[in-house]
């Protein structure tokens, strides 16, 4: 099979979540398009190397590369602030109170407002679990992290959404013994 | 399990990443424990408003069809290397560089190249290995019953790409695919299943030095070399078992 029959059997498929996970990074619909072809030429570079069982996977890793270099080239501070350590210490400050901090935002602004303004790297992470239901392996070989940082970065960036009062009072109508 | 095992495993088995007894004390915990069985209630309500409340942005009309054109004008242009810039792209660099060129060059090569050591050497390996393989529940790296998937899982992962044929309609399900090391050289292991047994297929390129049929500890070993391959096969099923097997492989393999 040639690489560009390949890459419309395997990769085309995947295009939708390529474009939501582009959309949910960069937070804009021109500029996700964009991302989103980059990725399919760089897929088709790489597309010899790919197995079938992980298309997704495999496509989804080069759109989020492509979502990082783009990122670089047009907004490089939102990236320096995501930085390791830096972006560790910022979150750790906002987990401190993260109810007070949800409060301010759940007032004002819905569930998807509140996804949009996580982090980047918990929003991928959480994009990844929860729209496009990928396994933790999974999702720890997109992002190029170990699994325990997976789930580290879930569980705060699900912290940072369970804040808000209007969460809780769902959490709260669900009888706790249920599984 | 107690409060303290049982917490850090909530959300994981929430997102259903947990697997065999862990499963079981967790659930057992979440009937008793009021406190996890609300953080576990937490993160379902949180997936359910997630999932009515936050748009998944379906890609705009007309994009699938752009991509494909845009695809279809772009030369075919393999990645030979990875890109030096980016550590990240490793895995994904190393596999177009295996999948590729690598595979051509040893094909040809493989067998002036690659030579198992001594034959008896090689047949104690294979048993020690296919053992091995039983007892630690190692069989398979790549599980599929898809050649498609197992072939390509392997040649990226070797210098050679070993034939792979499935013979479920004869009674031998491909079961998958590992990596194993005889003769101090990594070699492809074809994983089939017959009724309770399971035979490990060692298949490099051709090489000299062929090891007869025998029997080591109980296992029986086949060999044989055909189509400018060197096959071994290991097995407890019976050597009668293993040969007409082997035939049926090597028929099939032999087919365009």
């Amino acid at each position: 099979m040639s690489d560009h029959a390949r890459f419309e059997q395997l990769v085309l498929p995947h295009l939708g979540a390529a474009y939501n996970l582009a959309r949910w990074l960069a937070r804009d619909a021109t500029d996700a398009e964009d991302i989103v072809q980059d990725a399919c030429i760089r897929a088709l570079k790489y597309i010899a190397s790919m197995n079938r069982g992980d298309a997704k996977a495999w496509f989804l890793t080069i759109v989020r590369h492509a979502f990082y270099d783009w990122c670089e080239r047009n907004r490089p501070a939102e990236i320096a602030r995501d930085d390791g350590s830096a972006l560790e210490a910022a979150v750790d400050h906002a987990a401190v109170d993260p109810e007070q901090a949800a409060v301010r935002r759940a007032e004002s602004k819905v569930l998807a407002d509140a996804v949009a303004e996580l982090p980047l790297a918990f929003r991928e992470v959480l994009i990844l679990r929860e729209m496009e239901e990928l396994s933790y392996k999974e999702i720890a070989r997109i992002v190029d992290i170990p699994i325990g940082t997976v789930m580290s970065r879930l569980a705060r960036a699900r912290a940072l959404l369970q804040g808000s009062p209007r969460l809780r009072a769902i959490a709260e109508r669900t009888p706790g013994g249920e599984r | 399990m107690k409060c303290n095992q049982a917490e850090p495993l909530v959300a994981a088995y929430a997102d259903g990443e947990v697997g065999g007894l862990s499963r079981h004390s967790v659930e057992k915990h979440l009937r008793t424990c009021a406190r996890c069985a609300a953080k576990h209630a937490e993160v379902l309500a949180l997936r359910a408003r997630l999932r009515a409340e936050v748009p998944y942005f379906a890609a705009p009309p007309g994009l699938g069809e752009r991509m494909r054109e845009i695809v279809r004008n772009t030369p075919p242009t393999r990645a030979t290397t990875p890109r030096p810039s980016r550590l990240r792209w490793q895995w994904l660099g190393g596999g177009a560089l295996a999948g590729s060129a690598a595979t051509v060059v040893a094909f040809v090569m493989g067998t002036a190249v690659l030579g198992w050591r001594a034959g008896e050497d090689v047949v104690a390996q294979a048993v020690a290995t296919h053992t091995r393989a039983t007892l630690d529940h190692r069989l398979i790296d790549v599980a599929s019953s898809d050649r498609h998937t197992v072939k390509p899982w392997l040649s990226e992962r070797l210098d050679y790409s070993p034939p792979v044929r499935d013979l479920v309609g004869e009674g031998f399900p491909l079961l998958g695919g590992r990596l194993d090391t005889l003769g101090r050289q990594t070699v492809a292991t074809l994983v089939y299943g017959y009724r309770k047994h399971t035979i490990d297929v060692f298949v490099r390129p051709d090489a000299s030095a062929a090891p007869p049929l025998r029997e080591l500890r109980g296992f029986n070993v086949v060999h044989a070399r055909e189509g400018g391959w060197d096959w071994l096969v290991v097995s407890d099923a019976s050597p009668d078992v293993l040969n007409d097997f082997l035939q049926k492989l090597l028929r099939e393999t032999a087919k365009p």
